[in-house]
């Protein structure tokens, strides 16, 4: 059965565990990272030596660094669906993935990271605006987008929505100061009809305030 | 034709050139970025609006992201030993190159900026050292895995993997620092170097 290392608040796991349920595969999700710890050890570490989470262990096959699992599983068990048969179509899906987790992940999670899950005494506040600044261009152009489509990658959901999707839930949420983004607002509300979004993006995050 | 829309000293954009090569792709490259034209032109912001090279453009289909460049162009051309159509054995490539994207890359950043660019708002040497530290703790993860593979990043075989792993290791070699000694990382950018499309984006004096 597909294993997934990793624990549910992790944005990153969260992309992962999306797409399994959207594919309804069976699995069994372990908890570690975080509170849980468990990224040392010899054996975590021989599945993957930059001891990080998501790892997946689909029946023996190792694969390592969220994108690359999301797009192996799209490619595996949805190809023509989740991973677009054609080429240009998946390396344009591919492009949003790695837009996402570049500059989009810049913004977001920096915010969550140096504000959100920092303590006030250590927030370092230019860095934090300059993350913010970062959110308003990236998720601009993320407006742009969907001015003329539902998704990011057209009619249909697919491998190339799920980064930048996996971060809407916490940019909504946080609070910090937004732009007015109705596209990408309309966008996180009908992604979160979607009951495999609800319960794998959606996670309450509370915990992780001033753990840093 | 082929058109990559980006200046040949960037890194990204020898990523892909190499690509090219590698694969045999004819190509026509134009000059943005750096010290060429401004990627803050409309006419490059209409292409990418990150403003960022490098671009290409292949029969109309406009594409940004070198990994995704390089994956797309793989898989274009059938290059199953660069990008095998397997999906277990392709992700054992496309994670490496994930890894490069975001883990390495983060680390040298700033002492990049500092020893190459000698940007002056990068001169702080505390942060420095931190990157020296971060970027020699990566090397060593890829050092492990190369002694593991005994010849290229994702196994036995070239493949697209070791495109951005290249540049990254000859990045490492070319950036006036103190280098301890990851023999593996060593020998891989000598075997590389019997790669005439490395030698020529790659290994080429640029760091």
């Amino acid at each position: 059965m597909l294993k997934i290392y990793g624990r549910a608040t992790s944005y990153n796991v969260q992309k992962v565990m999306w797409l399994v349920a959207e594919l309804g595969l069976p699995h069994q999700r372990i908890d570690v990272g975080g509170k849980f710890g468990g990224l040392d050890t010899p054996e975590f570490l021989a599945m993957n030596p930059n001891g990080k989470i998501p790892v997946i262990d689909d029946g023996g096959v190792i694969v390592w660094e969220s994108n690359a699992i999301v797009r192996y599983l799209a490619a595996k068990y949805s190809l023509g669906q989740w991973c677009p048969a054609d080429a240009g179509q998946r390396a344009q899906a591919d492009q949003w993935m790695t837009w996402a987790s570049g500059e989009l992940h810049a913004g977001v999670i920096g915010v969550f990271w140096n504000f959100f899950r920092t303590k006030e005494a250590n927030r370092d506040w230019a860095l934090i605006r300059t993350c913010e600044q970062k959110c308003v261009t990236e998720y601009a152009l993320l407006e742009r987008r969907l001015t003329s489509q539902p998704h990011l990658s057209g009619d249909h959901l697919t491998m190339g929505d799920i980064p930048a999707a996996g971060t809407l839930y916490r940019y909504f949420t946080m609070d910090i100061q937004r732009p007015n983004l109705p596209n990408v607002e309309a966008w996180y509300q009908r992604l979160s009809q979607r009951p495999a979004y609800r319960e794998h993006v959606m996670v309450p995050y509370a915990e992780l305030k001033d753990t840093l | 034709m082929l058109k990559v829309l980006g200046q040949p000293a960037s890194i990204n954009v020898r990523k892909v050139l190499w690509a090219c090569d590698e694969i045999g792709i004819a190509y026509e490259r134009e000059d943005w970025g750096g010290a060429t034209r401004p990627t803050s032109d409309p006419a490059f912001l209409a292409l990418n609006p990150n403003g960022l090279v490098p671009v290409v453009i292949d029969d109309g289909l406009v594409l940004r992201e070198s990994n995704t460049i390089i994956r797309y162009l793989a898989n274009k051309h059938g290059r199953d030993d660069l990008l095998p159509q397997s999906a277990a054995t392709r992700a054992q490539v496309e994670m490496w190159m994930d890894w490069q994207a975001t883990e390495f890359n983060s680390s040298w950043r700033y002492a990049v900026q500092a020893l190459v660019r000698k940007n002056p708002n990068f001169q702080d040497s505390d942060q420095i050292d931190a990157s020296i530290k971060s970027w020699a703790k990566h090397v060593q993860i890829l050092d492990r895995q190369l002694a593991t593979t005994g010849a290229f990043v994702a196994g036995s075989e070239f493949s697209a993997a070791d495109i951005p792993m290249g540049l990254s290791v000859n990045r490492w070699f070319m950036t006036p620092l103190d280098h301890p000694t990851f023999e593996a990382v060593a020998a891989y950018y000598e075997r590389l170097s019997h790669r005439p499309a490395f030698m020529k984006h790659g290994r080429n004096g640029v760091a």
